[in-house]
């Protein structure tokens, strides 16, 4: 049985694939989620083997989500869209397949078919994945999409990753590799990045580390193993 | 053979003198042989002096008998302008001749008005066959049949007979010989002046065309893009010394002299172009009464000049310039066809724009079929149908009339009148649909002013508001919307506002094209105190509102 995860912001389209799936008998909907960031959490949290993954969604799309996921989290993913103007783009993106809305069984079937072939992780085309521009966090009741610009660092806890933003701090999923490769932070420490256009000051301590003090007067660490990439990053 | 020389000797005199006049502007033949009314005037004044002067250098022989050349002037005057005309040179002549009197006196009257007569009927019978009319070898036969008769009725009348036939004998043979020669070599050079007229005509027309055909293929890019090819154009076919094309403000292209200072994008200095594009009229400066003034350098070789305006739609929006150094006359030639090329110009201009707001109408009618079949809309439609079907199969078929009933609205053209009702009904078919769709994070609230119901409005004027905003203001919330639509009256105005809580309108980038129809034809039906305004506070709402009178569209 494949584990599957669906992720689509209508009810009705869930319930759908949901059942179509179900019927096929070979495998089991381990969950759904009606958007992106529910989505990149249930995907962490099931550890499903393949995932449905609609295109058009609120505030995060479908591509945007997978920037987001650090690619040793990614089951295979097909897109499940109504329309194919984004066909081309599904598979640079290295989709396993593409599904039109309303699916037909025996398309899924084919698509089922393709997915117990496996495919070693080494073998799918290299992503060559969008920058993230926005960065989704949780807040009590809402979602909150906060600009990469107003970012001035970040810090891993082992509570989770936080965004701060000068005097505020958003809690996210996304890991801090991933922050790293896509969102132009750069690495300062085992658990801070810093914007670089945020810095303010670089001041050197004696044990050759350093610290960095950004726009609103927070300072983020500097760790010996960092500071050379980050002097070379900023041209000192 | 005295009398014969001094006949031809006569005739020369006269052929000189018809040369002149057939050029001169007093005969100017309204087609290329029909004479109107001036023309036919300045030809019996000629036609009579010729006869008279005819009558004075006439060789007077014994008796009062007169040999003269008065027959070419009525032959000419019946052929080239009908029997009445040479009837009357003919009566002219004749009360003229009898004032000299002698004993031919009468006979030779008769024999002139006969002439006129007999030119009169040529002219009647070869006037559907203007090529022939003017046939030398018809006017020689003519002439001298009449100068035949002539000379009969001096037999018939003229008494004592033996006096006559004496008379006959002597003046009979030069006169029919020089009269019939003279009347030949006058229609010849009608025939030569006529074919001067045909080349100047052909070859003007021939360069009218030309620019035309040259001009045509660039038009369609707009003025200001072409001048300095249209320039060269103009330029190479009149031969002018220098042309200049210009917008309301500016020299767009200068060829020819004077284009060291006369320098494209400079802004018009001169008061005689200001003065056409101010009054919208052909300024002409000939050289010899006005004369062109540079404004910018004074030793500037260029004298005369032609300003047309290019008139589009009641707008000049540029002028035509034709100029000659002051060591040329300005041709009356490149005159006309200055004015004729600026003519062509605006009218090539009026059709450019005619085709480039065509073209905008079709794109925008075009994108609004688009709009009508967003198949974003459809399949998702259908796949949200297709999944209810297995839970609800009732309510599956009301979305499925819901979907048929937009379709249905959506296939009316685009062009027709909707009642506001109808207008809600159409909205509502997709809101419904739209409805399904998210569930529970949408909800559409509606306030309207029963009393509106009635107006008309373009079709298609509330649906692709409803669709931006939710396709780019509610669909984008991950948490619930609310749509709201009112419509109400306030000052005279109907105020429809369709709002979203969502606020993203921001953030919208090219996607204001519906927006912008939906206003454009607002406008046109309604006029410009109508239209679509958007006012927007981010992540709190987004609100468009539609105004136009209370009344709508009237039918």
């Amino acid at each position: 049985m494949i584990r599957a995860l669906i992720v689509d912001d209508e009810v009705h389209a869930r319930e759908e694939l949901a059942a179509l799936l179900s019927e096929t008998g070979a495998v089991t909907v381990v969950g759904s989620a009606p958007d992106a960031i529910a989505g990149m959490r249930a995907i962490r949290q099931l550890r499903p083997e393949i995932v449905f993954l609609d295109v058009q969604m609120p505030a995060v799309n479908g591509f945007e989500m997978l920037s987001m996921m650090d690619d040793v989290d990614l089951p295979d993913v097909v897109f499940v869209t109504a329309h194919d103007e984004f066909a081309v783009r599904a598979f640079e993106e290295g989709a396993l397949d593409y599904l039109l809305k309303p699916i037909s069984r025996e398309r899924l079937a084919k698509t089922l078919e393709r997915a117990g072939r496996g495919t070693p992780p080494e073998a799918r085309p290299a992503i060559a994945k969008a920058p993230i521009t926005r960065i989704p966090c949780a807040e009590r009741k809402a979602i909150k999409l906060v600009r990469v610009g107003d970012v001035e660092s970040v810090r891993s806890t082992l509570a989770g990753v936080y965004l701060v933003c000068g005097s505020a701090e958003y809690a996210t999923d996304l890991t801090l590799q991933t922050l790293e490769a896509r969102a132009g932070l750069l690495r300062c420490h085992k658990q801070h990045l810093v914007n670089p256009d945020a810095i303010d000051q670089i001041s050197l301590a004696d044990n050759s580390a350093a610290a960095i003090r950004t726009r609103s007067g927070q300072t983020v660490p500097v760790s010996r193993r960092y500071l050379g990439q980050i002097r070379e990053r900023l041209g000192l | 053979m005295r009398i014969l020389l001094s006949l031809i000797e006569t005739l020369s005199v006269f052929v000189v003198l018809f040369y002149f006049y057939t050029r001169s502007r007093f005969f100017r033949p309204q087609k290329s042989e029909w004479l109107g009314r001036r023309g036919k005037l300045s030809l019996f004044v000629f036609c009579s002096a010729l006869t008279m002067v005819g009558n004075y250098l006439g060789i007077w022989l014994e008796g009062g008998v007169v040999a003269n050349t008065r027959a070419v002037g009525s032959m000419i005057a019946g052929i080239a302008g009908g029997p009445f005309l040479g009837v009357a040179v003919g009566v002219t002549a004749s009360i003229h001749r009898l004032s000299f009197g002698g004993f031919t006196a009468v006979s030779g009257s008769m024999g002139t008005i006969f002439d006129g007569l007999l030119g009169g009927l040529v002219h009647l019978r070869r006037r559907n066959r203007p090529e022939s009319l003017f046939d030398w070898r018809v006017a020689f036969a003519v002439t001298a049949f009449g100068e035949i008769c002539h000379m009969g009725f001096v037999l018939l009348v003229s008494r004592p007979f033996s006096a006559s036939v004496e008379a006959v004998k002597i003046i009979g043979p030069p006169m029919i010989l020089t009269n019939s020669i003279g009347a030949a070599l006058f229609m010849l050079v009608l025939r030569e002046r006529e074919r001067v007229v045909d080349q100047v005509a052909a070859s003007s027309s021939a360069k009218a065309l030309k620019v035309a055909q040259r001009t045509l293929r660039l038009l369609g890019n707009g003025l200001g893009n072409v001048a300095l090819e249209l320039a060269a154009i103009v330029r190479a076919e009149t031969g002018v010394g220098a042309v200049a094309i210009t917008d309301s403000e500016t020299i767009l292209a200068f060829d020819g002299l004077g284009a060291d200072h006369h320098v494209p994008g400079n802004a018009i200095a001169s008061s005689l172009t200001r003065q056409s594009i101010g009054g919208r009229e052909v300024v002409f400066a000939d050289g010899v009464h006005d004369h062109y003034h540079c404004s910018i350098v004074p030793d500037c070789p260029l004298d005369s000049v032609l300003i047309v305006p290019l008139v589009v739609d009641n707008a000049v929006v540029g002028t035509v310039q034709l100029f000659e150094p002051e060591t040329r006359r300005f041709r009356n030639l490149n005159k006309s066809l200055g004015e004729g090329i600026a003519a062509l110009l605006s009218s090539q201009l009026l059709m450019a724009r005619y085709q480039e707001q065509k073209n905008l109408l079709t794109v925008s009618e075009l994108k609004l079929l688009h709009a009508q079949v967003n198949p974003h809309f459809l399949f998702n439609a259908l796949n949200t149908i297709n999944a209810i079907i297995r839970s609800d199969p009732e309510r599956a078929r009301e979305l499925l009339v819901h979907l048929s009933h937009f379709f249905r609205k959506n296939l009316k053209r685009s062009g027709e009148l909707s009642t506001l009702a109808e207008e809600l009904e159409h909205v509502g078919a997709y809101l419904e649909i739209e409805k399904a769709r998210f569930q529970d994070r949408l909800t559409v609230e509606t306030e309207v002013d029963p009393s509106l119901l009635g107006i008309r409005m373009p079709t298609f004027t509330l649906q692709p508001l409803i669709e931006n905003a939710l396709k780019h203001g509610l669909s984008t919330k991950l948490s619930h919307g609310t749509a709201r639509i009112r419509a109400r009256r306030e000052d005279q105005q109907a105020v429809i506002e369709i709002e979203d809580d969502a606020g993203a309108y921001v953030e919208r980038r090219g996607s204001g094209l519906g927006m912008r129809i939906v206003d454009k034809r607002l406008k046109a039906v309604l006029g410009e105190s109508c239209g679509v305004d958007v006012t927007c506070v981010p992540d709190e709402l987004t609100r468009v509102t539609v105004r136009m009178p209370a009344e709508g569209v009237l039918q």
